[in-house]
């Protein structure tokens, strides 16, 4: 994601004085006269039979509303089965499956809750529902299935495939399924990229009804996702992209070596233990809007609280220690590099994943070679890692193989600084308070001044997240606003809303951020992007995005919202964020280069 | 983790098309025979879970298409074999003349580290047919050619009986174990940032 470094604000800034953007007026008037485009689905040079392209510039909005609308339904239907009352299977989607296997209506049902189930079975447990961020901790880590293979019905219908394989078409890694059952598979698999290859050619997407076959290939690693989500082509290969890094920050691209010099090479030993790295980041792509947008989230802290955490980190991190990075499950609290380092979002991400997904984190102090892939993918760099509380957690990075006590001995001053100087209370604080909220959005765009209580929360206390659920209009913040996302592109970092009445369902999140996701996608297209503006409206939502040269802004109305309204409401919510940006984004970070 | 490490073997059968690579794949997997010939198109590919000595691996089995219009596929389809299977008709004579050339072959295509040494075995097929009355094959002379290219393992087998297939797939597990090179380190480089200079890969700063 290459971005424009020169420029000299922060995100948002002074964009209502001089970005003749910001009259919503102005920005109406884009849209009217904007032309919208659908995203295309890319193919290869080759393979795929194109019948499925929906390709095309859409001169009316409207238009661009239609066929978004055919396209959600159809995945509503598949991802979201069995939300409806009325019976699954009475949907008559189950011909559509494309399976070659007989099916019956009973197995529809068991299809359309597979996908689901992470979900699913943490329910049962009861306690997450309607909690925020939700997704992130309820889901129950590890492989399942693994009795399954090619053969098993279920294992076809599941939604998503992922497969990690060597050249020479052995199994390294399935999603789903026993990888040495899946041999036969993975074989086929090879044959096809290798046939591509053997022509001179490479093999990106294939499709074959309503699934997605997508190819990477990666020196001797290929990866393959099989999916019948409808996910963008580019939002896919995205995925694949993470899980070969993921690969990479356990075993650095030395592996290439070991291909080299033995091509009969087998390297699941060497993974052996990290099925779980990979179920939770193929997990995190359904609810961690990092994973497409290419930036990471911070806690929300009071600045000061934030300042006193980066200052004991740049303590240590004059003293030897490459990158000195304080977490809270997926959000940043502090990081620190030293001079010249900087850390890339995605490397964050799966750094972060990695230390939470790992059981033997959590239990003691570790020291574990990773590799950081953006940073340099052919080495090694030593991790220590120590969870300071259930989800705050420590990662000291150093070249030194054998620091492991001198950066013990960091951690426990970073520790007692942090103690004395309340920023872990402070964490748990924040954790429980949640970040920004749409209802809290100032109505009066006024800038505020001093230290407004945290986030500007206005609500009494009484007010407690869990209200009457109503489903539809009427609920969320001003002018139908249900959530937003906002990216710094100077800063590397976006800033999510908490999820608010009606967006209660971890189905229903789930859904808005495929949405996200597929918008993205559409604004970053190489092929006819990138675009400033997009407006559509379906029937689930009013989608509104904005991309400038400092900023994007995502956001979701209730899909009646007056479009006017929806645009001016949106410029409000960059003020706020600009209000508050001091406690929500860390500033002053080491420069994001990338 | 489990408690042992489980292998997978890639194994690439070979040889003239009719010979019966299919069928004793078949016999060898599904125990089923069928008289009926059905030509492979490119590779079909078949697992099985196989025990050895008391380890449990998976032969990854790629049953390749003998007619010369597909050989084009051959280095895809060998890189990283485990063991070659060459078959031939003992009925049929220019399937056994032909077995030099289907080695030879598998080693510029598959180019293995050590091709003096590289597992492969024989398979003399359809010895069934006509009581053996139809051979012009002699097992003799088959061991003869085994011997010669480093005594090659050599078994006659009936893929239509299930004559001698389960103890031919045995010695292949056996010889490709064999070949598995000695477990090494893995040790990758550590970043170098000595004198204040970082290494960063090239091409990211963008």
């Amino acid at each position: 994601m290459s971005l424009d470094s020169s420029s000299s604000s922060s995100s948002g800034d002074e964009y209502i004085e001089e970005n003749p953007n910001s009259n919503p007026k102005m920005v109406d008037e884009r849209f009217e006269v904007l032309t919208l485009t659908e995203p295309v689905e890319l193919e290869s040079n080759h393979m795929g039979d194109g019948s499925d392209i929906v390709n095309g510039s859409l001169n009316r909005e409207r238009n661009g509303g239609d066929e978004d609308d055919d396209r959600l339904q159809v995945e509503n239907q598949e991802i979201f089965g069995e939300e409806g009352p009325s019976s699954p299977s009475s949907s008559g989607y189950a011909g559509e499956r494309g399976s070659s296997s007989a099916t019956s209506a009973s197995r529809v049902d068991e299809a359309s809750e597979i996908d689901d189930n992470e979900i699913r079975e943490v329910r049962n447990d009861g306690s997450l529902e309607g909690i925020s961020d939700s997704q992130a901790s309820s889901w129950v880590p590890g492989k399942r299935h693994v009795d399954e293979d090619d053969a098993s019905i279920s294992w076809r219908k599941r939604k998503k495939h992922f497969f990690i394989l060597s050249n020479s078409g052995k199994p390294i890694y399935s999603r789903y399924g026993d990888e040495h059952k899946l041999a036969g598979f993975s074989a086929t698999l090879q044959a096809i990229i290798s046939f591509v290859e053997n022509g001179g050619d490479r093999v990106k997407l294939v499709k074959a009804g309503k699934h997605q076959v997508v190819f990477l290939v990666k020196g001797p690693i290929y990866l393959v996702c099989i999916s019948c989500t409808e996910e963008p082509f580019e939002s896919l290969k995205g995925q694949l992209e993470l899980i070969y890094g993921q690969m990479i920050l356990i075993l650095t691209k030395s592996i290439n070596r070991c291909f080299e010099k033995n091509p009969k090479f087998d390297m699941t030993p060497l993974l052996g233990g990290t099925d779980v790295v990979f179920s939770s980041l193929i997990h995190s792509f359904s609810w961690n809007p990092a994973t497409f947008l290419h930036a990471y989230t911070c806690l929300p802290l009071a600045y000061a609280t934030r300042q006193a955490a980066g200052a004991i980190l740049q303590d240590v991190a004059d003293s030897g220690v490459l990158f000195a990075i304080l977490m809270c499950k997926h959000k940043v609290i502090s990081l620190v590099g030293a001079q010249k380092a900087s850390l890339h979002p995605d490397d964050m991400l799966l750094l972060s994943n990695f230390v939470m997904s790992s059981e033997s984190f959590r239990t003691s102090e570790s020291f574990s070679p990773i590799c950081l892939p953006r940073y340099n993918p052919m080495a090694f760099l030593y991790a220590y890692v120590h969870f300071l509380d259930v989800d705050t957690y420590l990662m000291l990075l150093t070249t030194s193989s054998d620091a492991f006590y001198h950066l013990k001995d960091c951690r426990i001053r970073i520790e007692m600084v942090l103690l004395k100087s309340n920023v872990l209370s402070e964490v748990q604080r924040s954790m429980i308070d949640g970040g920004m909220r749409v209802e809290d959005l100032p109505i009066d765009p006024l800038p505020r001044f001093g230290s407004s209580p945290h986030l500007g929360h206005q609500r009494p206390p009484t007010d407690s997240p869990e209200r009457p659920r109503e489903p539809f209009i009427g609920i969320g913040g001003p002018a139908g606003l249900w959530h937003f996302i906002y990216r710094s592109i100077y800063l590397d970092q976006y800033v999510s809303s908490e999820f608010s009445p009606p967006l209660n369902s971890p189905r229903q999140q789930k859904r808005l951020y495929r949405a996200y996701q597929r918008l993205f996608a559409s604004m970053h297209d190489k092929g006819i992007g990138p675009h400033k503006t997009q407006f559509r409206r379906d029937e689930n939502y009013v989608l509104l995005c904005w991309v400038t040269q400092d900023f994007e802004l995502y956001a979701a109305f209730d899909p009646l919202a007056d479009k006017a309204l929806a645009i001016k409401t949106c410029n409000r919510v960059c003020q706020w964020v600009k209000d508050v940006e001091n406690e929500i984004f860390l500033q002053g970070a080491s420069p994001f280069s990338w | 983790m489990a408690s042992r490490r489980r292998m997978l073997l890639k194994v690439i059968i070979l040889g003239d098309s009719g010979v019966g690579k299919t069928s004793l794949m078949n016999q060898y997997v599904n125990r089923k025979f069928s008289n009926q010939y059905k030509a492979t198109i490119g590779a079909d590919f078949l697992t099985k879970e196989v025990q050895f000595e008391d380890r449990i691996f998976t032969l990854q089995i790629w049953d390749t298409a003998g007619q010369e219009r597909f050989q084009s596929l051959g280095v895809a389809f060998y890189r990283g074999a485990d063991c070659c299977v060459l078959v031939y008709d003992v009925n049929v004579m220019k399937s056994f003349d032909h077995l030099n050339n289907w080695r030879e072959e598998f080693l510029i295509q598959a180019s293995p580290s050590d091709p003096e040494n590289f597992p492969f075995v024989v398979l003399g097929n359809k010895v069934d047919v006509d009581g053996g009355n139809s051979r012009v094959v002699s097992e003799k002379k088959a061991k003869a050619w085994c011997a010669s290219k480093g005594n090659i393992p050599y078994f006659e087998t009936s893929a239509k009986e299930g004559f001698n297939v389960e103890a031919a797939f045995q010695c292949i597990a056996k010889n490709a174990l064999k070949n598995e090179p000695e477990d090494e380190i893995y040790l990758p480089d550590t970043i170098d940032v000595g004198g204040g200079q970082q290494q960063r890969s090239s091409g990211c700063e963008c």
